[in-house]
């Protein structure tokens, strides 16, 4: 959205020929699949509309304080805001929902079409050059037969397409394998699970935020939960779990859960109501593990790239940079008449060259540091804070996500471990604690039930055999939304996996985690998924 | 045959409702909505009989500036112009209220063919199609599943009960009003959005005389006078314990 608001500022103030830019997005309306805390640095709403106070941007509640704790089960422990990296003077507590929205309003306004409910499906090459997306088809059922409605996909050419199809694009990712994009390391990723609450509106001042590490993890685990006051008692509750965990048996919901229960927030929510709910994967890898970010005719953007920054909890302002510069290296790319990678480079300069490096290099090794655990990430990180990143030089060497998840028999091997027990470990109360069921209820996900299932697992057979034995089947505890199950089919072996493709959040964890690597996430029907609204 | 299709926003179906603070409404702060079902099955007819017989179809909808989006999405599928009555009044008004409001903004265009769908699926009075072919002073038929046309009159599918239905002939010009499913909607395509956005909307606004027919005095989620048990254990013992509970407990085997 920055991106194509760029580019319809930059013809407005540059002239020249017509411009035509378009937005393909695959939710209902736009902002319906942006999911985050949100806690906004304006730099980049700076950058792209300066006079956004005046456009009514639903950037309204400013940060007033930082509170930072450590958790055990009980306890909690107050961390000094200095020797944390969460200063968030400044910044605004939003919905990314209505700001996405709004910026949408802002993109159209300027003579940028918007098309919602158009999911790109594949990436369009003449060569190695990329030429625009494909659209994909509607109204085909479930055996992928065509319906009496059946829409098929249309192929949108462009001089330039840039990608911005969020953590784990399923576009992204098949451009960044054909054309050999991959960055010195592999991205790393977490999942983000949110409930939006209404408590009573004196409960906590608005402005509020909270951010905790520790309990309900343990040391070898990645993340932390978040508390954000909005104005009438309305509150962002969530928590963030890095997906390179190694017990298979771990649950991430049920991890929120337990947040949920601790003594701080429960004390918060406590005769409040949940709204929402939403969950969607963050990439962590940071500088490193971007991909390179431009190809002839493309550029790649956002999440989908990895502008996130992992030690401030912050991206969305990243991601608006980046889409500024692609727009500006699109620009003069387009009137120069020459698309090519080498002069769309220019976007990687404005990236190096500007607060985005500035913001992404000193911290470049922190997520990878907290793969060796809870201590050794922290003391790494204040080290790297102490000494603005110059210790240690050039990078820790890290792996993919799901090459860290550890056998059962290996990690449990000194007691035996049921796997039904594990997911089953918090009774949901359905006011405080919910299944994971009733949560996708609350977040509006809605899918066309006849259409082709969108999560393509190659061979199931190893669900039942191969992924039983070892990792007692950890989709169904690594979604948060239900989407896996493993139902008795009346064989030898037991089981076999159902797919609840409709309860899909598009959160991409599975696509992500799954440690057998054949789970491909690619996108339902246009306009499907979860509606974020207020989120 | 100039058609006109009256299309309602309501809040998206499996919503988790929630009661304002007046209980009187809805919490509609932060909701989705969508084009009410049945409204929609109501537009794929009138394109449909446009296609066949020639023609234009208008779509109205009246409600606060938030109806702009389902006039769009109306127009994107192949509308060819929009009349959006706005009123913050209208936003959860009843069926007279709304109908007197439609009637003033279409009545000097001569529609031959009105449709509407069925009914709401927010407050589901099935009555602001009939109100509105009173205002207008045309008659009309309800409940309908097919709709022919030939030689400027109409005949009618109506559905009755228990699986009856009616075929009626009508003159127009006529109202409608549409029952659900009764054809298949189209996808709104990628040159149809961008058709929509240069077609014409006619914004009115209502008389300010126009006022409630009725009041909500209270509205609740009703009490919860089931139980459900769940039955622990293995099969053989859920279906010992269950059939120990039917006999001593419910006493109905």
């Amino acid at each position: 959205m920055s991106a194509a608001i760029r580019l319809a500022t930059r013809h407005e103030r540059d002239g020249g020929q017509p411009l035509s830019v378009a937005v393909l997005e695959k939710s209902r309306q736009a902002g319906s699949h942006a999911l985050s805390g949100a806690v906004l640095d304006t730099s980049g709403l700076d950058e792209l509309l300066p006079d956004w106070k005046t456009r009514g941007a639903p950037v309204e509640t400013q940060v007033r304080h930082d509170e930072t704790y450590y958790l055990t089960e009980r306890l909690r422990f107050p961390i000094p805001a200095f020797l944390t990296p969460f200063n968030n003077r400044g910044a605004y507590v939003i919905s990314l929902n209505k700001f996405v929205r709004w910026l949408s309003e802002q993109a159209e306004s300027a003579g940028v079409d918007i098309f919602t409910g158009f999911a790109g499906t594949e990436v369009l090459y003449e060569g190695d050059r990329v030429v625009g997306v494909r659209t994909g088809d509607r109204g085909l059922d479930k055996r992928g037969e065509r319906k009496g409605t059946f829409e098929p996909g249309v192929d949108i050419k462009a001089r330039v397409t840039v990608f911005a199809d969020g953590v784990r694009g399923n576009l992204t990712k098949t451009l960044i394998s054909k054309l050999g994009l991959e960055g010195p390391a592999p991205q790393t990723y977490a999942l983000g699970i949110k409930e939006l609450w209404e408590v009573p509106a004196d409960r906590v001042t608005a402005g509020t935020v909270m951010h905790t590490m520790g309990y309900p993890l343990r040391t070898e685990e990645f993340g932390g939960g978040f508390v954000y006051a909005l104005p009438e008692g309305r509150l962002a509750v969530g928590f963030v779990v890095g997906l390179g965990y190694r017990d298979p048996l771990f649950d991430p919901h049920m991890a929120f859960q337990r947040f949920k229960q601790h003594p701080l927030v429960s004390s918060l929510l406590a005769g409040g109501e949940m709204v929402r709910y939403g969950a969607k994967a963050l990439p962590e890898g940071g500088w490193y593990a971007m991909p390179r970010c431009q190809a002839d005719g493309a550029l790649i953007v956002g999440d989908a790239a990895g502008f996130l920054n992992s030690m401030r909890l912050k991206g969305i302002h990243l991601a608006m940079k980046s889409g500024i510069y692609a727009a500006d290296a699109a620009f003069e790319a387009v009137r120069a008449g020459d698309v090519s990678a080498a002069v769309l480079s220019k976007f990687e300069k404005l990236v190096s060259a500007g607060s985005v490096r500035r913001e992404l290099y000193p911290v470049r090794n922190v997520h990878q540091a907290f793969e060796t655990g809870l201590f050794a990430g922290l003391a790494f990180t204040g080290l790297s804070m102490l000494t603005g990143g110059a210790v240690p030089r050039g990078r820790i060497k890290s792996g993919s996500d799901h090459e860290r998840l550890v056998e059962l028999r290996q990690y449990h091997s000194t007691r035996s471990v049921d796997p039904a027990e594990a997911s089953d470990a918090v009774k949901p109360d359905r006011k405080l604690t919910f299944d994971k069921l009733t949560n996708v209820h609350y977040s509006g996900t809605r899918h066309d039930e006849d259409q082709p299932v969108h999560l393509l697992v190659q061979d199931t057979d190893v669900c039942r055999t191969t992924c039983r034995e070892q990792y007692g089947n950890p989709c169904v505890r690594f979604c948060p939304a239900s989407v896996y199950e493993m139902v008795d089919d009346g064989t030898e072996t037991g089981s076999r996996l159902q797919i609840n493709a409709s309860n899909c959040v598009h959160c991409k964890t599975c696509d992500i985690i799954d440690p057998f690597q054949i789970i491909d996430w690619v996108p339902p029907e246009g306009g499907g998924g979860p509606e974020y609204e207020g989120m | 045959m100039k058609i006109a299709v009256c299309v309602k926003q309501v809040v998206t179906r499996d919503w988790p409702l929630r009661i304002d603070d007046a209980a009187t409404w809805v919490q509609d702060r932060d909701a989705s909505f969508e084009m009410n079902e049945p409204d929609a099955y109501a537009l794929e007819e009138a394109l449909r009989l446009k296609e066949e017989h020639g023609g234009e179809v208008v779509v109205c909808s009246a409600g606060p500036v938030r109806v702009a989006q389902v006039i769009r999405e109306a127009l994107a599928r192949g509308a060819d112009r929009g009349i959006r009555v706005e009123s913050d009044a209208l936003a959860a008004a009843d069926a007279g209220m709304v109908a007197e409001a439609l009637a003033a903004a279409v009545r000097s265009e001569g529609f031959d063919l009105v449709l509407t769908g069925l009914q709401s699926d927010d407050q589901g009075f099935a009555q602001t199609g009939v109100v509105l072919a009173e205002l207008l002073g045309i008659p009309h038929a309800s409940i309908i599943m097919e709709v022919q046309v030939a030689d400027g009159s109409l005949r009618v599918k109506r559905e009755l009960e228990g699986g009856w239905f009616q075929w009626v002939s009508m003159p127009t010009p006529a109202l409608l009003t549409i029952q659900s499913g009764i054809n298949q909607l189209r996808y709104a395509t990628l040159k149809g959005i961008m058709a929509a956005k240069k077609k014409d909307v006619r914004v009115v606004n209502p008389s300010p005389d126009l006022s409630p027919h009725h009041e909500i005095l209270d509205l609740y989620v009703p009490e919860k006078e089931k139980e459900t048990r769940l039955i622990d254990g293995s099969p053989t013992e859920a279906a010992n314990e269950l059939v120990r509970l039917l006999r001593e407990e419910a006493r109905v085997i």
